[in-house]
């Protein structure tokens, strides 16, 4: 009877504590941030970011997301990220050529859409950014995009209470400094995954192409895909795809950062993931539809030194062949992603 | 035997008594807060001093002043990065290095960034060795913060990588609006600008650390250097160079022998 109420009363005392270690004021009741997962689609390869250093968490993501959509990164205010990346086209501009920025200025380039970072080795059209962490900075320093200067929104953000906050909650302390912007930019971006197309659904198992869009896919797995390799759409390769200069922009895409004769005309090979509702196309967006970037490549591609080996001979398309590479590239929009609430503006 | 046999061997009584008083002991004890005695973590001053002409002219932001070539110019800004600090004894092969990870952006323009403290181990040397530049890893592993935070300016955005050493200023011999820049980068392959620097001690003045002691060494910056030898730059033929490259390689070659350690005085 003495050892079971010995055992009994050691018990109530160690449950005592316990309650006492856990009202200990260093705590506050929280655990600090909470690790999220990030899943890698099906079929598809390791990511180039691997967020050991930058673990992602959800109030990372919170706070990364909240950054994104403020305008207070830019100088007047009036240029988030999200001004130029539109959820609802796949991040990237929408039915604009080149994006508006600080002052009424035109960017150098298209907007590209947004989706699959962490699987980019370089960013941008001519791979400059080696990074995605430090890819914000370009944006927001260029004179004709956001035109601010990073000390200038750190302060801005220093100064707010619900940043405060926020990057307490998400780095444990309430240090605002400019790697724990990007950090938390890095985590909303890359959380950004796009595989829930048709084209997905039909590789899963789940859904049929149609006999247009299979034919599409046979011509796009012979025509298209050395250099839009799936599942990513993109081989990250940089080429010249034939697209004559521009004599007013004058843009020689890679060579501008490798200094390199030999990059000339160079570009990034975009993904053709959601391709059909992230119009224009090219470099410059001076492709309004994919049916002028299927004319480009069939008869409108200009010879040079530079033009990728591939297209030496063009691709030859008849207008069935346009007509069925359209119907596949449709499958590749992932309806889903656009509609995700996790990427919307927060309330 | 059986675990089951082996746990009806447990006094269990006894266990939870154990248990409790190890809990009792965890949650009464106090958190340890120490207050930090205001304790000197270095023993060793490095002050990096701008001189416009090797040996005599202090270089002054905003002054103008001649280079090699008499070019008249007036600097505006000279910083560069330098860290991996190692001193060393030829004579006895005595090596001491400081964290070689740790940065320091020395500014000109703002005077505790020109003094360097460290904590070294008491001894004689008489070399001294650290890198300008920042290393190829740090300019591809996305952000930092301190010294390399690009909110430093010391960062290209549009093309990563950072600027490892700039002087810019203006001259009236410019074809670019009266204005110099040199941003000097480039951290891959052939236009790789880091590199280790060698100084030699003054004769007879070397670091002699006691325990206990402090010293404080003096190292000439000497913004000449960046015109001339092996490399003629002249402000008239190059005003501006901005991005990574061969010439901003041979501005770098030219750099890299600019310091030299003035004086050293070791105090007791």
């Amino acid at each position: 009877m003495a050892v079971r109420w010995t055992i009994r009363i050691c018990l109530l005392l160690f449950l005592g504590c316990l309650l006492v270690n856990a009202c200990k004021k260093s705590g506050d009741g929280n655990s600090g941030p909470q690790l999220l997962d990030f899943p890698i689609p099906a079929g598809f390869p390791a990511p180039q970011y691997s967020f050991t250093g930058n673990p992602l968490t959800k109030q990372g993501f919170e706070l990364g997301r909240k950054l994104f959509y403020d305008g207070r990164l830019s100088k007047d205010g009036n240029f988030p990220c999200a001004s130029c990346h539109q959820q609802f086209a796949a991040f990237a501009t929408f039915d604009h050529p080149l994006s508006h920025g600080f002052n009424n200025q035109f960017t150098l380039r298209n907007a590209p859409g947004l989706f699959n970072m962490a699987w980019n080795k370089e960013f941008h059209w001519d791979g400059g950014i080696n990074n995605i962490e430090v890819q914000p900075l370009a944006p927001l320093t260029a004179p004709n995009e956001m035109a601010e200067d990073i000390t200038n929104v750190i302060n801005k953000l220093k100064a707010d209470e619900v940043y405060q906050r926020m990057f307490t909650a998400a780095f444990g302390d309430e240090t605002i400094n400019s790697q724990r912007m990007l950090f938390a930019i890095t985590q909303f971006v890359n959380s950004m995954v796009s595989a829930n197309s048709k084209y997905d659904k039909v590789k899963q198992g789940k859904a049929a192409f149609t006999q247009t869009e299979q034919n599409g896919y046979t011509l796009f797995q012979s025509k298209c895909a050395t250099c839009h390799t799936e599942p990513l759409f993109t081989d990250n390769s940089f080429r010249n795809n034939g697209i004559p200069v521009d004599p007013f922009i004058n843009d020689y895409g890679r060579m501008r950062i490798t200094n390199k004769k030999e990059d000339s005309l160079k570009f990034k090979v975009p993904s053709l993931r959601n391709v059909a509702i992230t119009l224009p196309y090219g470099h410059d967006g001076r492709f309004s539809s994919i049916t002028s970037v299927l004319d480009h490549y069939s008869s409108g591609i200009q010879n040079g030194p530079t033009l990728d080996p591939l297209l030496k001979n063009k691709i030859p398309l008849t207008n069935f062949d346009k007509f069925y590479l359209l119907e596949f590239l449709k499958t590749l929009t992932d309806s889903s992603f656009i509609s995700d609430k996790r990427f919307a503006q927060p309330e | 035997m059986k675990l089951t046999q082996q746990l009806h061997r447990v006094n269990l009584p006894k266990l939870c008594i154990v248990l409790l008083l190890t809990t009792v002991v965890i949650s009464c004890q106090k958190e340890l807060h120490f207050d930090k005695v205001p304790e000197k973590d270095y023993n060793l001053i490095i002050k990096f001093l701008p001189i416009a002409t090797y040996d005599s002219v202090p270089l002054v932001l905003g002054k103008p002043t001649k280079n090699t070539f008499k070019e008249e110019y007036t600097p505006t800004a000279f910083k560069f990065y330098v860290h991996d600090f190692i001193l060393s004894n030829t004579d006895s092969g005595h090596v001491f290095k400081l964290a070689q990870d740790k940065y320091y952006l020395v500014n000109f323009a703002d005077s505790a960034s020109t003094e360097i403290k460290l904590s070294v181990q008491p001894y004689v040397y008489n070399r001294l060795f650290f890198t300008i530049g920042v290393d190829s890893a740090k300019n591809v592993s996305g952000a930092q913060t301190d010294a390399l935070d690009p909110a430093n300016g010391m960062f290209w955005n549009w093309n990563t990588g950072y600027i490892m050493a700039k002087l810019e200023g203006t001259s009236p011999k410019s074809s670019q609006a009266g204005k110099f820049e040199y941003h000097i980068g480039g951290f891959a392959g052939a236009d790789n600008v880091v590199k280790q620097v060698e100084c030699i001690f003054p004769f007879q003045n070397n670091l002699d650390l006691k325990p206990g002691g402090e010293s404080r060494m003096f190292v000439n910056c000497d913004a000449n250097d960046w015109f001339y030898n092996t490399w003629d730059i002249k402000i008239a033929d190059y005003p501006v160079v901005t991005s990574p490259g061969t010439l901003a390689k041979q501005v770098a070659e030219n750099y890299w022998k600019m310091f030299t350690i003035d004086s050293v005085s070791n105090i007791q």
